[in-house]
C-alpha cells in the first residue's frame, strides 16, 4: 500500500475508534443505571472492537512514516489512550470492574479527540529522535502514562464512592456513622492492607451488577494500577537520562520535560508513602494520586505546547 | 530549672524527632516538587539565558524581583538546596536505624515460639514421629518453599520476604549514591564547546575552546586529554521535505602521543567517546574563505566563521565579519551569505550550497579594537559607510586603494560539545540499583510462619502453625492454607 493509502486508513480507523469506544462508554453507563445485561455485553464487544481498529490505526500510521507510531505529540497520545483502553480491558476480565468502563473509555475519548487538534501527517524524525532509546524511553514512558490514567480514573470513583457511602451509612445510622475503611485514621497498617472480610482477587465479583464498586475495592485498584506503574515510570526517567547523556551530552539539565517527569515521580512516590503514614492514607493519598496524574497530564499538553525546551520536537 | 545545654539538646532531639517522621518526610518531598515547578515556569539562566536577558530588559523590575529570589536558578537556589538536603537528612535519619536493625537482625536468634493458638492464622493436627522428626520435616517443607527458618523451641520459626525491607533500603540509599555521582562527575570534570572549519585539526586543551571551559573545582587545567581531532568532513542531509536528516562529522583521531587511531564519524546521538572525554556533535554552520589583499600582499585568506541568529529557520543569510587593523584608516567587512541564492529569493530555506553568493557592505574609520568585542560584529560607532559589493564563489572584486576581495571556497564548520563526566558511571550503578531495589520493596511482602511441636500421646507429634504477614494478607491467607495442609495434613 501506498503512503497516502496507509495514511488514509489510519485516520479513517481513527474515527471509528471513537465511535466504538464512545458507543461502548454509553453502553457502560446505560448498564450503570439501568443494569440491563444485554446492553453491557454489547458494549464490552465494542470495547474489544474499538481496541482492535485502534491498534489497526496505530500500527497503519507506523508504515505510513515507516517508523515506530509514536513520534509526535498526536501519535503519542494515541497509543497512550491504546495503552489505557488494554489495561482497563485486562482489568475489567481479572477484577471483574465491569462497570468502570464509561469513564476510563470517554476519558481516552476525550483525550484522542483532543490529538485530532494537533494532529501532523505522518513524516520521518529529525535526527535527535532518530535512536534505539525511542523505543525502550517513550514505550516505558507511555506504558507509565496509561497505567497513572487508569490509576487516577479508579482513585476519582473511589473518592465519590467514599463520599457517597458516608452519606449512606449517616442516613442508616444517624448518630453514629461507621469509620469508614479506607479514610479511617487507625493505627500503623501496610499499605495495601485490605480488611479480611473483602474478596480479593477474582474468586468473586468486586461489585453487585450494575453498581459501582465499593471504594474500598477502587482504593485497592489505584493502588495496584499505581503501584505498578510507578517502577515503570522510575525505569522511563532512567532511560531518558541515559538517552540524554547520549543525545544532548548530559544525562540531566532541568529541561522542563525533565522537570515535570521529576515531579510526577516524586507526588507519586509520596502517595506511595502516604498510604503508610497516620493521618494521609485514605483522601489525602486519594488526592496526591490526583495531583500526579494532573502533573502527568502538564507536562503533556503545557510543556510540549507552551514552554520550549529540548523536547519541544515532541510537539 | 533545665540547665541551657539540656535545654538545647532537648530541642535538637525534637528537630530530630520531627525530621524523623514519616509526615515531615512527606511534606519536604512535596516541597521539592512544588519547588521545582517554578524553574519550569521562570526562564533559567543554564537553558534559556536569552529569555531571562529579553526579562532584563523589558520588565527591570520583575526580573529584579526574580533575580533576588534565586528565581533565573532555581535548582542551584539556596532554597531548593535546602528543600532536598533536608529531605536526606530525614531520609538518612529514616534509614540509618532501619539498617542497624537489619543487620542485627541478621545476627539476632528467633523469639521462643509461644502460644500460637491465639493467632487469626492458625492450625493444628497429630503428625507421626517424635518432636525431632516432625521438626525435621517441617523444615523441610519451610525449605523448599524458600522460607528462612531458625529453631526457636519448642518449634521453629520461619521467615519470608526480607527481600522488601532490603529492597527498601537499596532503593533509597541509592538516592545518595546519586548525589554522589553528581559530586564527583562535577568536581573532576569539565563541560566545553568548540567549533573546528573541515580541514582544521583540535586539539583537546584548555585554550582550544570557544570559551574557557566549566572546569570542575578538582579539574586541573594539566588533565585534559590532549588528543586531537582532523576534521575531515562535516555533512548535513535533509529529507525532500527539508526535514533534517542527519548530521555527521568525519574526523580523524590521533592521540596524545601523535598516533592516529583511525577515522571516526560523530553524529547527534553517536557521541565520539575517547580517553574519557566524550565529543558530540552539536551544531555547523558556513566559513567561507575569504581572501583579501591589498596590492596582491595577503592581508587575510582563511576561512571566516558566519553564524546565523535563526538556526532553525535557513531564509536569512548567514552572517560574518572581516577586521583589517593594518590599514589607515581602518577597514571593517560585513559579509553575508547566500549559500543557495536561488533557494533564497524564493522564500525557500538555503539548506546546501549552490552557486554560494557573498554580498558585503565595507566601512572605513576607527575599529576601537582597544575595547573588547565580538569577533562576529563590528563596533560602528567610529565607522562610516564606504563601499559595498558582492562575489560569487570563485570570484573577486577591486576597491579602491588596491583592494581585493575574493571568495574561493566554501567550507562548512562543525560544533562539538565536549566534556568529561567520571561520575557518569556512579549514576549509572545507582540507576540500576534504584530499579533493582524499588521492584522488591514494591511487590515482595513479609511474612511470617512459626511451628510449635509438642509430644503427642502415643507415637505422634501435636504440630501447630501459625502465621502473619505484614503486607498482601489476603492474598497470604490462601499461601498460609496451603502450607498448613502439607505441615500437618
Amino acid at each position: 500500500m501506498s503512503t497516502e493509502a496507509l495514511t488514509q486508513l489510519s485516520n479513517t480507523t481513527f474515527g471509528i475508534t471513537l465511535i466504538l469506544y464512545l458507543l461502548a462508554a454509553v453502553a457502560s453507563f446505560h448498564h450503570l443505571a439501568f443494569h440491563r445485561r444485554g446492553v453491557l455485553t454489547t458494549g464490552r464487544v465494542m470495547g474489544w472492537t474499538g481496541l482492535a481498529v485502534h491498534a489497526a490505526s496505530v500500527v497503519s500510521r507506523g508504515l505510513a512514516a515507516g517508523r515506530v507510531p509514536w513520534g509526535n505529540l498526536y501519535e503519542y497520545v494515541t497509543v497512550v489512550g491504546l495503552l489505557v483502553v488494554a489495561a482497563y480491558l485486562f482489568t475489567e476480565r481479572v477484577w471483574r470492574t465491569e462497570a468502570l468502563g464509561g469513564f476510563v473509555l470517554a476519558l481516552v475519548v476525550a483525550g484522542m479527540g483532543g490529538a485530532t487538534l494537533i494532529y501532523v501527517p505522518p513524516g520521518p524524525l529529525v535526527p535527535a529522535l532518530n535512536s534505539y532509546w525511542l523505543r525502550i524511553h517513550v514505550v516505558m514512558a507511555m506504558i507509565g502514562s496509561a497505567l497513572f490514567t487508569l490509576g487516577f480514573v479508579f482513585t476519582v470513583l473511589s473518592l465519590l464512592q467514599v463520599r457517597k457511602e458516608r452519606r449512606h451509612a449517616a442516613a442508616l445510622t444517624p448518630a453514629r456513622a461507621p469509620a469508614l475503611v479506607g479514610a479511617d485514621g487507625g493505627g500503623e497498617r501496610p499499605a495495601d492492607y485490605v480488611p479480611a472480610e473483602e474478596p480479593d482477587g477474582s474468586s468473586a465479583p468486586a461489585a453487585p451488577r450494575g453498581r459501582l464498586p465499593s471504594a474500598t475495592t477502587l482504593d485497592r485498584l489505584a493502588y495496584r494500577t499505581i503501584v505498578f506503574a510507578f517502577p515503570i515510570w522510575t525505569m522511563a526517567v532512567i532511560f531518558g537520562a541515559i538517552w540524554a547523556e547520549e543525545a544532548w551530552g548530559r544525562y540531566w539539565g532541568w529541561d522542563p520535560k525533565e522537570v515535570w517527569s521529576f515531579i510526577t515521580w516524586v507526588v507519586f512516590a509520596a502517595y506511595l508513602h502516604a498510604r503508610a503514614t497516620v493521618g494521609w492514607r485514605g483522601t489525602r493519598a486519594a488526592v496526591l494520586a490526583i495531583v500526579g496524574f494532573g502533573a502527568l497530564v502538564f507536562n503533556l499538553i503545557v510543556v510540549n505546547t507552551v514552554i520550549a525546551g529540548l523536547h519541544s520536537y515532541a510537539g | 530549672m533545665p540547665s541551657f545545654s539540656e535545654t538545647t539538646y532537648r530541642s535538637v532531639v525534637a528537630v530530630w524527632r520531627t525530621l524523623r517522621s514519616m509526615r515531615t518526610a512527606l511534606i519536604l518531598l512535596l516541597l521539592v516538587a512544588v519547588a521545582s515547578v517554578f524553574g519550569s515556569l521562570v526562564p533559567q539562566v543554564n537553558t534559556a539565558p536569552g529569555a531571562v536577558a529579553d526579562l532584563f530588559r523589558d520588565r527591570p523590575l520583575q526580573a529584579a524581583v526574580y533575580r533576588a529570589l534565586g528565581l533565573f536558578d532555581v535548582y542551584g537556589s539556596w532554597w531548593f538546596t535546602l528543600a532536598y538536603v533536608l529531605l536526606l537528612i530525614s531520609l538518612a535519619s529514616c534509614l540509618v536505624p532501619r539498617t542497624r536493625a537489619l543487620f542485627r537482625g541478621l545476627r539476632q536468634q528467633p523469639q521462643p515460639v509461644g502460644d500460637l493458638q491465639g493467632m487469626r492464622l492458625f492450625a493444628e493436627g497429630v503428625v507421626r514421629g517424635d518432636t525431632d522428626v516432625a521438626l525435621d520435616r517441617s523444615r523441610r517443607i519451610l525449605r523448599r518453599r524458600r522460607f528462612r527458618v531458625a529453631p526457636a523451641a519448642p518449634g521453629l520459626a520461619a521467615e519470608k520476604g526480607a527481600a522488601r525491607e532490603n529492597g527498601s533500603l537499596i532503593f533509597h540509599w541509592s538516592l545518595f549514591l546519586l548525589l554522589v555521582g553528581v559530586v564527583i562527575g562535577k568536581g573532576f570534570g569539565f563541560t566545553a564547546q568548540a567549533t573546528v572549519i573541515e580541514g582544521e585539526t583540535w586539539t583537546e586543551s584548555h585554550a582550544s575552546y570557544d570559551l574557557p571551559p566549566q572546569e570542575g573545582r578538582f579539574f586541573g587545567e594539566g588533565m585534559h586529554a590532549g588528543f586531537q581531532l582532523r576534521v575531515e568532513d562535516f555533512d548535513a542531509s535533509y529529507h525532500p521535505s527539508g526535514v533534517p536528516r542527519d548530521f555527521v562529522t568525519r574526523v580523524e583521531v590521533i592521540d596524545s602521543a601523535g598516533r592516529s587511531t583511525g577515522e571516526r564519524q560523530i553524529r547527534v546521538n553517536e557521541p565520539l567517546s575517547f580517553q574519557g572525554v566524550k565529543v558530540y556533535q552539536q551544531g555547523y554552520g558556513w566559513a567561507p574563505v575569504i581572501d583579501v589583499r591589498r596590492d596582491g600582499r595577503p592581508l587575510t585568506e582563511h576561512p571566516v566563521v558566519f553564524v546565523t541568529d535563526t538556526p532553525n529557520d535557513q531564509r536569512q543569510p548567514w552572517r560574518g565579519v572581516i577586521k583589517l587593523p593594518s590599514l589607515r584608516p581602518q577597514v571593517g567587512l560585513e559579509f553575508e551569505l547566500f549559500p543557495d541564492p536561488v533557494a533564497g529569493v524564493a522564500g525557500a530555506p538555503m539548506l546546501e550550497a549552490r552557486n554560494p553568493f557573498l554580498s558585503f557592505q565595507a566601512w572605513r574609520g576607527d575599529l576601537r579594537l582597544t575595547a573588547a568585542q565580538s569577533v562576529f560584529s563590528l563596533d560602528k560607532r567610529g565607522l562610516r559607510p564606504w563601499r559595498s559589493g558582492g562575489i560569487g564563489l570563485g570570484q573577486s572584486t577591486t576597491l579602491p586603494g588596491g583592494l581585493t576581495v575574493s571568495f574561493p571556497e566554501l567550507r562548512e564548520y562543525t560544533q562539538f560539545l565536549v566534556k568529561r563526566d567520571p561520575g557518569t558511571w556512579i549514576m549509572l550503578a545507582a540507576a540500576l540499583l534504584i530499579v533493582l531495589g524499588l521492584i522488591p520493596a514494591l511487590y515482595s511482602s513479609r511474612r511470617r510462619v512459626w511451628v510449635r511441636a509438642v509430644a503427642a500421646d502415643g507415637d505422634g507429634t501435636l504440630l501447630q502453625v501459625g502465621g502473619f504477614a505484614l503486607q498482601r494478607r489476603a492474598a497470604f491467607e490462601e499461601e498460609f492454607r496451603a502450607l498448613a495442609d502439607e505441615l500437618v495434613g
